[in-house]
């Protein structure tokens, strides 16, 4: 199917309609009349937060979920019991976050894989093979080589040859969900060129992202969902940030981030000369105040994470001292870092941040064993009494401390996640990239109660790849690029300052 | 207390419950089809207190060794070691006994400390080398049986028990088989580590998530090594019963125990990938396969075709696979639902 090379103007019909849709799950009402127009040549940010819809959105114009109500019309037909397979024949291609290619196989065979017709015995043309995915690649400006294994690729590179396969098959609606999530800096505007590229050629880009500043560069329009109804799609022009975080949240948003009000007190945590060869950590040095955030920015690979993991014990430092309050500590395990009263929420919250399957109760005690419960006996009354205290404190939507933490939202499972570490009254908490996958009135609550976690006289280690996040929450800022720290910066620096120490091209140490 | 009471709730309207229904069916049909009058007037077969006591009885050995499995599966993992650790233990004591020369109590106490060591042989391999369970069972398997075999030579057999333990295994107690006091002991001890203690939470977080359980700073390595020597415990103590019910040691005692161990923790609703199970469940499960075995051994039509031991094996297969099909139907079902009426266009 070839692609529409021209940009339609948009008072002709819309490339994808969907008209009153509603679809419930059990008695949970996920959409409850959503309308959405795509023109042919438009990006078109789909905004909302967690649980606003926009995933069974997403299934339902991939043909991965039916509708309850509602029509769908693709190019002025409507569209009846619409399956994966029709939604691809349709041209509806979806871009997902984590691509699902095979990693064995090259990238023409991968690209092969979803063009060629599914018939096992034919001949096998290795070189029409290899030029096809040479032009696709080439279309999008990928220099990524076809013969390549895709477990050699990067994850963006990844999501390039994804994006391939769908313009290969002709795809007319593009969706993707979060594409920017794991990328780096470079990596981001790499994919934006690709994004305008599949725009200047008709394609209509349906665009969902946490990230206001990139539907701003990116988006022509923007539909916004809450709680499964749309509330209006809007010229993107002509929008501010915070109108458009008024009608995500349906509520009026001062400001995005909280002002500072803690006065750091004394040093808390000292790091000097810290290395651990496992983990690629070396030489950091970096003192902590008690009261104090300190933001840890830097691209995503510079050494944040594994400088937590060496600072909990999960990856033990091999040179160098860390002191806690005076006292020199050796950090082996984590068992050790907590009965010091170091916690660390980690980055992947649904792998390590909580167990999904268990209740909301035994997730937010679950790092507080020894001191709930010191005979070994469970004490359910204590323990829900505790996570009800949780529930209350930090607004975890959820129905009851007995809901597994797996039926939360994002925002809500990252709240459990938290509750679990503030459970044990910790003098240094080190936050990995709190907000990630995080709808923007949960990030606005998650921010209010680090900043009040400060101000009761924490240290906080803050590490997120939300350059405006470090940039608005921090007092201090640590850089660091290939497993060091290469600069400290006060809070009120600037972005492009950050970002140049971050990439390493200013002079070293400048502080 | 409220989220005690729930948990049992939610636990016994779950798979335990259609177990449960299970066994009652099994047992009432037994109970008509497999009780006869003999010619001397006499009422035989199933329906007699002296054929349940029976089933007790032979109920007891497979039982612990399905209570030493329950928490090593909910972690996730897997002891297909226990029986042959059965049959070691079992030669042990009897060496300790006959050949060392010791009282009854100080040999029972030495096969226990031999039986945790042994899984504590699996633990290490397991958690200090990362080994896979079942890789690392499956050698321990076959070198503890091998090790009875060697001691015994394949020919030794140690009898001659004393009167006093034959007690154990042969005689009542306030009106049960001895051994079943044993049995139920421990099966409220582990209940108890399961469902009451950070043990048991551990466990289960385990067999969900290990990774995020190191997150939390449980302490992941202590705990599977403390489930795999408590099975080398459990294990020890069943071989002693074995013993006692048989009045005999041999190499080959316990052979082909741990399948029926496992078959009896997965009917009881534990699940093979880990986190969740529960103690009664296996319980339910021990009762239902042993009922199911005995009881076939009564009917008049099985006893003529003197093939008991193999309608029981198939029986037992069949009613696994009709569970764990009942335990994933709901959800397959409620799948299909949700699935479109309308085909493509």
């Amino acid at each position: 199917m070839p692609i529409t090379l021209r940009a339609l103007p948009c008072m002709s019909s819309p490339l994808l309609a969907l008209s009153q849709l509603t679809k419930s799950f059990g008695g949970a009402r996920a959409l409850r009349g959503v309308n959405f127009e795509l023109q042919a040549g438009e990006v078109h940010a789909l905004l909302g937060e967690n649980g606003a819809g926009k995933s069974t959105l997403i299934k339902i114009v991939t043909g991965a979920h039916q509708p309850d109500g509602g029509t769908i019309t693709v190019a002025g037909q409507i569209v009846a019991g619409l399956t994966p397979a029709a939604a691809h024949a349709l041209g509806i291609a979806c871009i997902y976050q984590q691509p699902a290619l095979f990693p064995d196989l090259t990238v023409a065979e991968n690209i092969a894989l979803r063009l060629e017709p599914g018939s096992a015995l034919r001949r096998v043309d290795w070189p029409a093979r290899r030029t096809r995915a040479h032009d696709l690649l080439a279309r999008i400006g990928a220099s990524i080589a076809p013969t390549a294994e895709v477990r050699t690729l990067s994850m963006p590179e990844q999501q390039l040859v994804e994006i391939a396969c769908a313009l290969g098959a002709g795809a007319r609606i593009v969706i993707m969900d979060e594409p920017t999530a794991s990328l780096t800096h470079k990596e981001q505007h790499l994919l934006y060129a690709v994004v305008r590229d599949l725009r200047a050629h008709g394609v209509g880009v349906i665009y969902i992202s946490h990230r206001l500043e990139e539907i701003f560069m990116l988006a022509d329009r923007v539909t916004v969902l809450r709680d499964g109804q749309s509330v209006g799609t809007h010229p993107v022009d002509g929008l501010t940030e915070t109108a458009l975080i008024r009608l995500m949240v349906g509520r009026e948003m001062t400001q995005i981030y909280p002002p500072a009000e803690s006065v750091p007190g004394e040093t808390l945590l000292t790091v000097r000369d810290v290395g651990c060869a496992a983990s690629g950590v070396k030489h950091v040095s970096f003192d902590v105040r008690a009261g104090e955030i300190f933001g840890l920015g830097g691209l995503v690979g510079a050494g944040r994470t594994e400088l937590a993991r060496v600072l909990f014990g999960l990856t033990p430092a091999d040179s160098g001292e860390i002191t806690l309050a005076g006292r020199r500590l050796t950090l082996r395990s984590p068992q050790e870092a907590i009965a010091h009263g170091i916690a660390y929420v980690p980055e992947d919250r649904r792998r390590h941040g909580v167990v999904l399957d268990l209740p909301i109760a035994h997730n937010v005690t679950m790092a507080l064993h020894r001191h709930l419960f010191p005979t070994s006996w469970l004490r359910f009354g204590a323990e829900r009494s505790l996570a009800l205290e949780f529930i209350r404190d930090l607004a975890v939507k959820c129905a009851g401390p007995a809901a597994p933490v797996g039926s939360l939202s994002g925002g809500n499972q990252q709240k459990v996640s938290l509750a679990r570490w503030l459970a044990t009254k910790p003098r240094l908490l080190i936050l990995d990239e709190p907000t990630q996958g995080v709808d923007v009135g949960a990030k606005g609550e998650i921010h209010r109660i680090i900043r009040r976690l400060a101000r009761e006289g924490l240290a906080v280690i803050l590490i997120s790849s939300d350059l405006p996040e470090v940039l608005g929450m921090s007092d201090r800022i640590g850089v660091m690029a290939g497993g060091t720290l290469t600069a400290i910066l006060p809070g009120h620096s600037d972005a492009p300052t950050v970002m140049a120490a971050a990439l390493g091209s200013t002079e070293k140490g400048a502080a | 207390m409220n989220t005690a009471k729930r948990d049992w709730k939610a636990l016994l309207t779950r798979h335990e419950m259609l177990l449960l229904y299970v066994l009652i069916a099994e047992w009432l049909f037994f109970y008509f089809a497999g009780t006869t009058t003999n010619r001397r007037g006499v009422v035989v077969g199933f329906g007699t207190m002296d054929r349940q006591f029976d089933i007790l009885r032979h109920s007891c050995e497979i039982g612990l060794l399905a209570l030493a499995l329950t928490p090593v599966i909910i972690t996730a993992g897997i002891d297909l070691s226990v029986g042959s650790l059965l049959g070691l233990c079992a030669i042990l004591f009897g060496q300790l006994w006959h050949d060392g020369g010791l009282p009854i109590p100080v040999a029972a106490g030495l096969t226990l400390a031999l039986g945790a060591l042994a899984g504590g042989l699996n633990a290490t391999l397991i958690t200090a080398l990362r080994l896979p369970p079942l890789i690392v069972t499956l050698g321990t398997y076959s070198l503890f049986r091998g090790l009875a075999e060697a001691i015994t030579r394949g020919s030794i057999t140690y009898t001659g028990f004393p009167e006093t333990f034959l007690f154990v295994g042969q005689e009542r107690w306030l009106g049960l088989p001895t051994q079943a006091w044993i049995f139920f002991v421990v099966a409220l001890a582990v209940w108890l580590l399961v469902h009451r203690t950070t043990f048991g939470r551990t466990f289960r977080t385990i067999g969900l998530a290990p990774e995020g359980a190191r997150y939390a700073g449980l302490p992941v390595e202590r705990r599977l090594a403390l489930v795999y020597v408590l099975a080398g415990l459990i294990a020890a103590i069943a071989a002693i019963i074995y013993t006692a019910r048989l009045g005999q040691a041999k190499a080959d005692a316990g052979t082909g125990y741990e399948l029926f161990a496992i078959t009896a923790v997965v009917l009881g609703g534990t699940s093979i990938f880990g986190g969740t199970g529960s103690v009664h469940g296996t319980l339910l499960g021990v009762a239902a396969i042993a009922v199911l075995k005995n009881g076939l051994a009564c009917l008049p039509v099985v006893m003529g075709m003197n093939a008991a031991e193999e309608m029981s094996g198939l029986l037992t297969g069949a009613l696994l696979l009709l569970a764990l099909t009942a335990s994933v139907l709901p959800k397959i079902l409620a799948n299909f639902r949700s699935r479109p009426h309308a085909p493509a266009p």
